[in-house]
């Protein structure tokens, strides 16, 4: 199984020890293709956030210009010089909407994220050592919000705010994220704590708290960070359905989801406003997929060497 | 033995059908705003005694816990209130819409699972092969493309550009009869199996590939049989304890992943209801389905865990 050749000892000596080029330069190809995208969205979502800091004044157009009004540009035009992939149905500039778009997916992901990795990894690996009450307590929790079935807990729970503004749909994405994450740490956590590099930790009197925070956690991180990358990809996808429904931030700012909704309109005479946001969220997604599928290979392989 | 595990399930669903409850209860009951003013037209909102007569009349004044108390009760009863906006009862509304929502769940669990077999089970054949990696780039984007989309693209595709199927509306079984009705059936449950299809897909690839490396294989090979015969016969057999219980659990996540498709694709079922049940602030209706749907996903996964217990040889004997 073990194609690797510089496990050693530690299980977390590869991520520290080689740093991170080489990992890259170990990627098959199409999954430095899906690194090099997500960099990309992840740039042109602060870009974006830079232009509006400085009024506009970075090379990008202007997401909310609608050319028609003022004899600019028509709607639905096709791609040109000033509008390089054309224009939406309000003839405002498609490029620079998308790029402009990808900042709520990108907010909602990295919060999601780390809502989990935090909150739900410290709770998992908490209950997962302690076990006995506690353990029972929180997990009985979790296996009720995991009840539902998570799109109608979305919407019943987006439903509830008139004002979806960013901070709060981010806000009810990360904390229903919880519950998955509590549940791998806590699995992991269950592996861990029988092996000897912890036996050992506490033969010799470390504290309970110590032996969480050294032996514990450094090691279930690297499957949260598997899960992480996938689940950010489910993420995206739930976020851009809620747009799609009109019931993510509200129009006119500009979400991948809600430009595919925009684009419905004029369907039958383009397929263009639907195609760019829809190709966008896609190749983000699956980009995390193929990124979250390699990482954990290679979890997989360095766990079981140890 | 066996009772005492199904037992302790059954316990552990009401304890979860009542956590359900509460919570979708109390989250409805945090919308901001007065139902009155949802209820009421604008122009009445001036008569104060009338919109208190109102209240008191909905009973809308009383403690939340004995609103709480009332309104799970009469949903056992298979009562769930009215909808203050159209006077519809809820539970007549989910009659009326129930059909069309679980048709469409079970046609795409029929899709994914009668996919996913072949396609898992060859691409485990020819591990590493140009079939095995065609097929997992098609899992892959299949896995990451939102349902909606492949929805609005199928519409794109067969509607406008072949013209081959309606994109929107409902026939009814009874009505139309089955042709007419898997017309307008096919192409949302085709968009909502996706995702389901690649972790099947998946998920079969990875049980076969083990299953195909086993001693019995081998005997079966040196016997001469056919390798599509070995691969359907002998090393499907074991894998298909594991696939139906997935199967089931997403039959029941799938009914909560019609909303949106059947929004998608303007089908009369229970997810239009739920989010146009939204739009309006309709809390009797939100609050009714949402209950439902949850109710609905719990009880049959609990049925696909007691199966699993049922049919799994090495479980029953525990």
């Amino acid at each position: 199984m073990s194609k690797s050749k510089n496990i050693t000892g530690s299980p977390d000596a590869k991520l520290k020890g080689n740093g991170r080029l080489s990992a890259v330069k170990e990627m098959p190809f199409f999954v430095k293709c899906a690194l090099f995208w997500l960099v990309f969205i992840v740039s042109a979502a602060i870009y974006t956030r830079l232009d509006r800091l400085f009024g506009q004044a970075l090379p990008l157009q202007d997401p909310f210009y609608q050319g028609f009004l003022f004899g600019g540009a028509s709607p639905t035009e096709g791609p040109s010089l000033d509008h390089v992939l054309g224009t939406d149905i309000l003839s405002r500039d498609n490029l620079s909407r998308l790029l402009h778009g990808a900042w709520v997916s990108l907010v909602v992901a990295i919060t999601v994220v780390s809502f989990g990795i935090v909150f739900g990894g410290l709770l998992g690996a908490f209950v997962g050592y302690a076990r006995g009450r506690w353990e029972t307590l929180v997990m009985g929790i979790m296996d009720v919000v995991l009840a539902f079935p998570p799109l109608v807990l979305l919407l019943a729970l987006v439903a509830i705010y008139k004002v979806r503004s960013l901070p709060i749909i981010a806000l009810v994405f990360g904390i229903l994220s919880i519950p998955t994450y509590v549940r791998i740490a806590r699995a992991s956590t269950l592996g861990v704590a029988s092996r000897e590099f912890v036996q050992a930790a506490e033969a010799i009197g470390t504290k309970r708290f110590w032996i969480l925070f050294r032996e514990i956690i450094p090691n279930i991180l690297p499957s949260l960070f598997a899960y992480a990358l996938i689940n950010a990809g489910f993420v995206i996808v739930v976020e851009g359905t809620l747009s799609y429904l009109g019931l993510s931030v509200q129009i006119p700012e500009p979400t991948w989801g809600n430009m595919i909704n925009e684009g419905r309109r004029d369907i039958r005479q383009t397929i263009l406003p639907i195609f760019w946001p829809g190709l966008f969220l896609t190749l983000t997604v699956v980009s995390l997929n193929m990124l979250g599928d390699w990482f954990q290979q290679r979890v997989a392989i360095r766990s079981s060497a140890l | 033995m066996l009772s005492k595990v199904i037992a302790a399930r059954i316990a552990r669903l009401v304890a979860t059908l009542f956590a359900v409850s509460l919570l979708t209860f109390l989250m409805v009951e945090q919308l901001p705003g007065d139902p009155i003013l949802a209820i009421l037209p604008p122009e009445a909102l001036d008569d104060l005694e009338n919109i208190e007569r109102i209240r008191s009349e909905l009973r809308l004044d009383d403690p939340v816990l004995t609103r709480y108390g009332r309104w799970v009760g009469n949903a056992m009863q298979g009562d769930l209130g009215k909808s203050y906006i159209t006077d519809q009862p809820v539970s007549d509304a989910i009659k009326d819409r129930i059909p069309v929502t679980i048709e469409l769940a079970f046609l795409a669990t029929l899709i994914a699972a009668l996919a996913a077999i072949p396609i898992g089970a060859f691409s485990a054949y020819h591990e590493g092969g140009r079939f095995d990696r065609i097929a997992s780039a098609f899992t892959t984007t299949a896995l990451s493309i939102p349902a909606f989309l492949a929805g609005i693209f199928f519409i794109w595709l067969f509607t406008l550009k072949f013209n081959w199927l309606p994109s929107s509306g409902w026939n009814r079984i009874t009505d139309k009869g089955i042709v007419a009705n898997l017309k307008t059936a096919i192409l949302p449950a085709g968009a909502l199996s996706l995702a389901a299809l690649a972790i099947n897909a998946r998920l079969i690839r990875a049980d076969m590939i083990g299953t195909l490396k086993e001693d019995y294989i081998l005997s079966a090979r040196a016997k001469g049989l056919r390798s599509r015969y070995i691969l359907m016969r002998h090393a499907l057999r074991p894998s298909s304890l594991t696939a139906i219980t997935v199967f089931g659990l997403q039959f029941g996540g799938l009914i909560g992943g019609t909303v949106v498709i059947e929004t998608v694709f303007a089908l009369p079922g229970l997810g239009t209801r739920l989010i146009s049940g939204i739009y309006q602030r309709d809390v009797m209706m939100i609050q009714g389905i949402t209950l439902f749907i949850a109710t609905v996903y719990v009880v049959v996964n609990l049925f696909v865990d007691l199966l699993y217990l049922l049919l799994d040889p090495r479980i029953r004997r525990q």
